[in-house]
């Protein structure tokens, strides 16, 4: 034995680390079976005896090919053995899988590596070290390391044979590949004392966790969860040491084998060797940390009216606290069961087994991965900064390949607008709002710290019994952090933020509110209008900003809203007036509404189509399988795939042609105020609108999986702007697009209207009255102004005159009396 | 069969063991056997099932129920009508072992009745546990009475209960304080086998609510006096059954009281740790049931079939009117509200479509004052009780939204699902009295137990709570609100004032109460079909009537099309006719 700093835990025929056993009755990695193994022993007096043999003991020269040959080669003439040697009861010999793993080690390089490789550069790539061997050197370098990332998609391409041998019996083979890798080690540097274990991961399929069953024991499984729980960490004595009470003799550390300490019974010394004298030293025993977690099933993963299931897993050294309670983590390992005994001191076991999964390698993983929270990045070069190797799942890239077959299709854009909430009739331009809000626009950050945000706001207004709320829902369901509240009950903290007491601790906490919450998702407010006063002033922040801050309570914070919101309200008669304004008929601020990107009127008109149209749906709804009904459609997780998938990756980029178009529309929108032989000035659309349009037309284009924005999401975004604003901001009494009633909630020709009455009613008291004279009388002076004006004035018309006028110092009010000054 | 050499109700295992030996031995001896038998019946199942149904064993079979459990012996055949609470994974165990040179087997048992050689040839199986329970708010008509105990086998029996008697010497004195006192519910005492689960008579009424209104204490998470069940599944997919059906199990049933102590050794928390789910219902509290044959029960499963099996037209129109007549009586002559409570009794979730549920039917019945309520109201709970396989009631105060568990929780540290009061069985209807509600405030809990119930109300889906995240779970449950004025906070699909005229004792005779029960039952689960032409009929009947009424939304329709749905089944035809079609406008 050259080095045995190493080769000393080999001696209760496991390696290091994972030798230790859950608890006292549990069978163990490296335990039953290579208990009764012998094959395991020649096997290993041939490996360590390999280091002794004076081969490469610079660990600086890199191992060429020729030098693997003669490695490979001194490998096989120490183990050439007469007879070859199998694993216990299987037939597997430890030799080939001795070199499997060698080669493996040796030799693997990453496919796009040699795939550049030329055959004519096959050699310069032969020079350059295998991944592994690389990875070996910086674990040795870095002195920190002691565990060795082995992705099993490697060993699968490098020797599928290989792979297939792990994993049915992971136990044996991964106790050779931690000799085999001892070895290397130890060849590269014999001073090494450090066990490097290896830690597979990525296996090829990963289990779902109800589909464990007898046959998995003891074969290498991946499982997928929550950590629901974890235990304490457990200290576990490893090495043992004993002192005699009689004359202090200390025994050599005595290795804990499974579970179980042989303690001496007599004294080794042999001057003393009294008998049963041997106490245990707790402060020179060695311990490792364990400790037990209990995964559970993600949510997408339990079937229909099922609960989830958990399993226990065992954790050992590094891997204790790698997971927290409330992570994602795919975890990879053995999957073990151990007997029950009835009583802590009987020696029957119970016909039942407990089963866990020892861990070999934990993986976080976000969410689940098509939901994963991405979204809209400040910065375009996210898409290029996460790791490439990270998305290489299979499955996942055959889900991204559906997803861009979608998105290629020419009808794509109408096939979303029907998929979104298909059992919602009609609406069909809400709906391709509610979908540009979905997909969002960009959100920019410029150097200056300005930014410009890419969420897009939409408020619904309409009759009782549209489906508004429903609409409101979907999206909620459909959006990957939605939340959904309502106006009424909502309030203002419960919104934002609020700071609480922890009732255990007396801290003071911050607790998110709702918009804190769908940070990156859309918060659905329903009942908008419902909303206190109050509580809708902190959205002004919200909406522009995306951040909310607080101070309270000793806690100033500015947290990120990056949210979208999508409120919904009812008009404040119960039922939309044409007559009035947006303003008048929700009651809204005008400095909230003109936050709203989009503001659609959901009116409920009378027309016998549509009306036919809902009829038939609904008595489809009863009587039909409800399958058959909707066709042509995205599933919902399709839906939710396709949009997560564009809002992660794609970060559209405003071509020229778009650019110019935008600017174009722009000043015809501005310009379709001054229209020719009217004084007025109308404002059509301000700065908030283009600024709506990029984001319209960014969304558009990431429909389509786009990176460049075209002519037609611009068009496109310019037609559902103005639909939305015919429906909005038109001016009922000129029937133009007027922004001043969503800017200031009253119309240029309104504000007209009253200048022209405070014009008659000076006129009219300079006529009439003296100055200082007698006071009139409001009433009279509303006959006056009715005798001699075409448009009809009311009392409170009058009054808001009158105060106009006051404000000029020409009249006093007092009371019903006016009096001119 | 002659001869046999074991008894199916009093040794099942017999039965078991021998079919076993029997298929070992007649396969071929070349392969190996338990390879075979794994996840699969060996023909003891058969052999059950054979005796059960075909030479009709099944009513030998006793009830496991809070009141047989006292003398029913381990060990033998019992029949369990339960809930699936909770679903408790998978448990592996040593299926079977090779003793010597013959085969022998652990199934349909939680110890192995040999010892095990620590070093024998074993073969790991698996088995599904499910946590049942009674079902919440069942009524005591639908408790079939179990054949009490035959001769036979009444000898061991007494013995047995005298055992049993000493054991539970604590447990005399709760069963006196529950004779007692009515409502006594905190009696910290196991009792789980004391006191028949539910009674419904009309003066116990308010006491079974409290039952369900109470936080819970313990670690045992459901009513503390009735009968919880541990049963264990075999060579069947987890996914047959769904958490809240109700199922009849016949299996083999264990309780080892003896087994007590497990857990004395406080070096194994790791072991605590790996076992707690199943730790938490020790085997010495909870009975054990493996499961030979099961059956999913709907509610025309309760009422004996007495009746035809195909429901004849003018039958089910007598009944009709008998039933309405006795609904009208109920509530004191207001024969319109008698109309909607049929069909909100009639009513069941027929399909889901994205987030439109189709045919529910909530009824609000308001105008009720405090007066009435102790009149028409209990009136009205026990009729339903009276009719219904599982009704439940809740009266909805500040105090009781603000302090009752609704929401069933995951308990991630003992790994159970803690029931909530609106865990309930498919079917189940829910009377929710708002006549007591008075102001004041909500805390979290209360909104959120509100806001649970309104999402019943509008969806028909409880959301569970797993801590870390949420999961929705469908529902299918009938509410009925009572109410001063309508109600806001649970918005029903029908809201309709309450007029009762007169004050009539109501009096049902039992052949009366069986057909009315056979007549919902039945009714109930009729499938709907409907012809095209009728479709048609109907678009047209709903497009004049939105030119009618302007205000007419989606929601309105699907609420007349349901009613309209309801009344013609409710005649027991299976296809909307015509003339109830006509009728959907003037409702």
């Amino acid at each position: 034995m050259a080095s045995p700093g190493y080769s000393s835990p080999y001696g209760v025929s496991s390696p290091d680390g994972r030798s230790s056993s859950p608890i006292a009755t549990t069978p163990h990695r490296g335990g039953s079976p290579f208990a009764s193994a012998s094959p395991r022993r020649p096997s290993r007096r041939s490996a360590s005896a390999a280091p002794s043999t004076p081969m490469s003991t610079d660990d600086t020269l890199p191992p060429s090919s020729s030098s693997d040959a003669g490695d490979d080669a001194a490998f096989a003439g120490d183990d050439a053995d007469p007879t070859p040697v199998y694993v216990w009861g299987t037939s597997i010999s430890v030799q080939d899988v001795n070199a499997a793993i060698l080669r493996f080690l040796r030799h693997f390089r990453e496919p796009d590596n040699s795939a550049s490789a030329s055959a004519a550069a096959a050699a310069a790539a032969a020079m350059e070290e295998g991944r592994y061997m690389r990875e070996v050197h910086r674990i040795m370098e870095l002195e920190g390391g002691e565990s060795l990332d082995v992705d099993a998609r490697h060993v699968f391409d490098y020797d599928p044979d290989l792979y297939g041998k792990m994993v049915r019996y992971p136990l044996e083979v991964l106790a050779i590949f931690d000799i085999v890798l001892m070895d290397l080690v130890a060849r590269i540097d014999p001073l090494f004392e450090k066990h490097i274990q290896t830690r597979i991961f990525n296996l090829k399929s990963s289990v779902c966790m109800r589909n464990l069953n007898p046959s998995d024991i003891e074969k290498m499984v991946s499982v997928k969860g929550m950590i629901i729980r974890c235990s304490s960490i457990i200290p576990e004595v490893k090495e043992a040491v004993f002192r005699c009470l009689i004359c202090g003799y200390y025994s050599e550390p005595i290795l804990v084998d499974r579970g179980r300490v042989s303690e001496p019974t007599r004294c080794g010394r042999q001057e003393c060797l009294a008998m049963n004298s041997m106490t245990l030293v707790h402060n020179r025993c060695r311990f490792v940390d364990k400790q037990i977690v209990k995964l559970q099933e993600t949510p997408d993963e339990i079937p229909e009216g099922g609960t989830p299931h958990t399993v226990s897993i065992l954790m050992h050294d590094k891997l204790v606290d790698a997971g927290k309670p409330g992570d994602r983590v795919e975890i990879t390992g053995i999957y073990r069961a151990m007997s029950v005994r009835i009583g802590p001191t009987q020696r029957t076991v119970k016909s039942i087994f407990k089963t866990y999964i020892d861990c070999l390698h934990l993986k976080k993983t976000d969410k689940s991965r098509l939901h994963i929270e991405d979204t809209v990045e400040c910065n375009n070069n996210s898409s290029s900064t996460h790791k490439a190797g990270d998305d290489e799942m299979p499955d996942y890239q055959d889900k991204v390949e559906k997803l861009k077959e979608l998105s290629k299709l020419p009808d794509i854009y109408d096939r979303l607008t029907g998929s979104l909430a298909p059992n919602i009739w009609e609406l069909d331009d809400v709906k391709r709002g509610l979908l540009c809000q979905l997909f969002g626009g960009n959100a920019l950050k410029l150097p200056s710290g300005a930014s410009f945000r890419g969420d897009i706001n939409i408020l619904l207004v309409g009759d009782p019994g549209t489906s508004k709320s429903q609409l409101l829902q979907y999206i909620h369901k459909l959006s990957p952090r939605g939340i959904y509240t309502s106006g009424r009950g909502s309030s203002a903290v419960g919104l934002t933020a609020y700071v609480t007491k922890d009732p255990e601790t007396g801290e003071t906490v911050l607790e998110s509110g709702a918009l804190v919450l769908s940070d990156r998702g859309v918060c659905c407010i329903d009942e908008f209008d419902k909303m206190s006063d109050n509580a809708r002033s902190m959205l002004h922040e919200v909406m522009e900003q995306q951040t909310v801050s607080i101070a309270k309570a000793g806690i100033i914070a500015s947290l990120n809203a990056r949210t979208s919101v999508l409120a919904c309200a009812n008009p404040s008669e119960s039922r939309y007036n044409p007559r009035l304004s947006v303003i008048d008929n929700i009651h809204l601020p005008p400095t909230l509404l003109s936050r709203f990107d989009l503001i659609y009127l959901i009116l409920d008109k009378p027309d016998e189509q549509t009306d036919r149209r809902l009829a038939k749906h609904v008595v489809s709804l009863h009587f039909q399988n409800p399958e058959t009904v909707v066709q042509d459609v995205l599933d919902l997780p399709t839906l939710v795939a396709y949009i997560s998938y564009a809002r992660k990756n794609i970060h559209p980029q405003i071509s020229d042609e778009a650019a110019e178009e935008l600017t174009r529309g722009y000043v015809d929108m501005r310009r379709r105020g001054n229209t020719p032989g009217s004084r007025k000035k109308v404002i059509t659309a301000t700065a908030r609108q283009i600024e709506s349009l990029i984001r319209l037309s960014e969304a558009l284009a990431r429909m389509r999986f786009s990176e460049w924005v075209e002519l037609r999401d611009v068009r496109e975004a310019f037609r559902l702007l103005e639909v939305a604003l015919q429906q909005s901001a038109t001016d009922h009494s000129t029937g133009t697009i007027d922004m001043d009633l969503i800017m200031t909630g009253i119309s240029a020709s309104e504000r007209m209207r009253r200048e022209n009455l405070v014009a008659a009613t000076r006129n009219l008291i300079m006529e009439k009255m003296q100055l200082g004279g007698a006071s009139a009388y409001l009433r009279d002076l509303l006959e006056e102004l009715k005798k001699q004006s075409s448009v009809e004035v009311t009392q409170n018309d009058l009054r808001n005159a009158l105060a106009t006028l006051m404000s000029e110092g020409v009249v006093v009010i007092q009371g019903d009396s006016v009096k001119r000054i | 069969m002659v001869g046999l050499a074991y008894d199916f109700v009093a040794n099942p295992l017999g039965a078991v063991r021998l079919s076993f030996e029997k298929a070992v031995a007649s396969s071929p001896s070349d392969a190996d056997p338990t390879v075979a038998f794994r996840g699969k019946d060996w023909g003891a199942i058969d052999l059950f099932r054979d005796f059960l149904f075909e030479q009709g064993g099944l009513s030998q079979v006793p009830v496991l129920d809070a009141s047989t459990h006292k003398w029913i012996q381990p060990n033998t055949l019992v029949r369990f009508r339960g809930m699936v609470q909770d679903m408790l994974g998978n448990e592996f165990y040593i299926g079977a072992c090779k003793d010597g040179p013959t085969w022998r087997t652990n199934k349909f048992r939680d110890l192995s009745s040999f010892p095990m050689p620590p070093s024998c040839e074993t073969l790991l199986w698996e088995r599904h546990l499910f946590h049942c329970v009674p079902v919440p708010g069942q009524n005591s008509w639908t408790l079939e009475s179990s054949p009490s105990p035959t001769a036979r086998n009444m000898s061991s029996c007494l013995t047995f209960q005298h055992r049993e008697k000493r054991r539970r010497d604590g447990d005399v004195d709760a069963v006196e304080l529950d004779a007692s006192d009515g409502d006594s519910s905190c009696s910290k005492k196991q009792k789980e086998d004391v006191n028949p689960a539910f009674v419904s008579s009309s003066s116990n009424d308010w006491r079974n609510h409290n039952n369900v209104s109470e936080p819970t204490k313990g670690d045992h998470a459901f009513p503390e006096n009735t009968l919880s069940c541990l049963v264990k599944v075999y060579d069947m997919p987890e996914s047959q059954f769904k958490l809240n059906d109700v199922i009849e199990f016949i299996g083999i049933y264990t309780f080892d009281p003896e087994l007590v102590i497990t857990k004395d050794d406080s070096d194994d928390m790791m072991y605590d740790f790996m076992e707690d789910a199943v730790a938490h219902l020790p085997s010495s509290k909870v009975p054990r049931l493996h499961c030979l044959v099961c059956k999913k029960l709907a509610a025309q499963d309760f009422p004996p079939s007495s009746h035809a099996v195909e429901p004849l037209p003018h039958v089910v129109k007598s009944i009709r009117e008998s039933l309405l007549g006795h609904l009208t009586a109920v509530l004191g002559n207001d024969g319109l509200a008698a109309q909607f409570l049929l069909l909100h009794l009639l009513s069941r979730v027929r399909a889901r479509v994205d987030l439109i549920t189709v045919g529910k039917l909530s009824l609000n019945l308001t105008s009720f004052t405090r007066e009435s309520v102790s009149i028409f109201g209990n009136e009205l709970t026990s009729a339903i009780q009276n009719l219904l396989p599982y009704t439940q009631a809740i009266p909805l105060t500040v105090e009781y939204l603000n302090t009752a568990t609704l929401q069933p929780r995951k308990d991630n540290q003992t790994g159970r699902l803690v029931m909530g009061a609106l865990q309930l069985a498919q079917g189940t209807h829910l009377t929710i009295d708002e006549t007591n509600m008075q102001c004041g405030t909500l805390n979290s809990k209360g909104v959120e137990n509100a806001s649970l119930l309104k999402h019943l109300m509008e969806w028909q889906t409880v959301e569970y709570d797993f801590e870390y995240y949420k999961l929705e779970m469908a529902a299918d449950v009938q509410l009925l609100v009572l109410s001063e004025g309508k109600s806001n906070i649970l918005p029903a699909d029908l809201v309709l004032p309450f007029r009762p005229t007169t004050v009539s004792a109501v009096n049902a005779g039992a052949e009366e109460l069986q057909s009315w029960r056979w007549y919902l039952a039945t009714v109930r689960s009729l499938p709907s079909s409907s012809e095209p032409e009728i479709s048609k009929m109907l678009e047209n009947e709903m497009v004049d009537a939105m030119r009618e009424d302007r205000s007419l939304g989606s929601t309105d329709l699907n609420r007349l099309l349901t009613m309209a749905q309801l009344t013609s089944a409710s005649f027991g035809e299976k296809s909307l006719s015509l003339e109830n079609g006509e009728g959907v406008g003037k409702a």
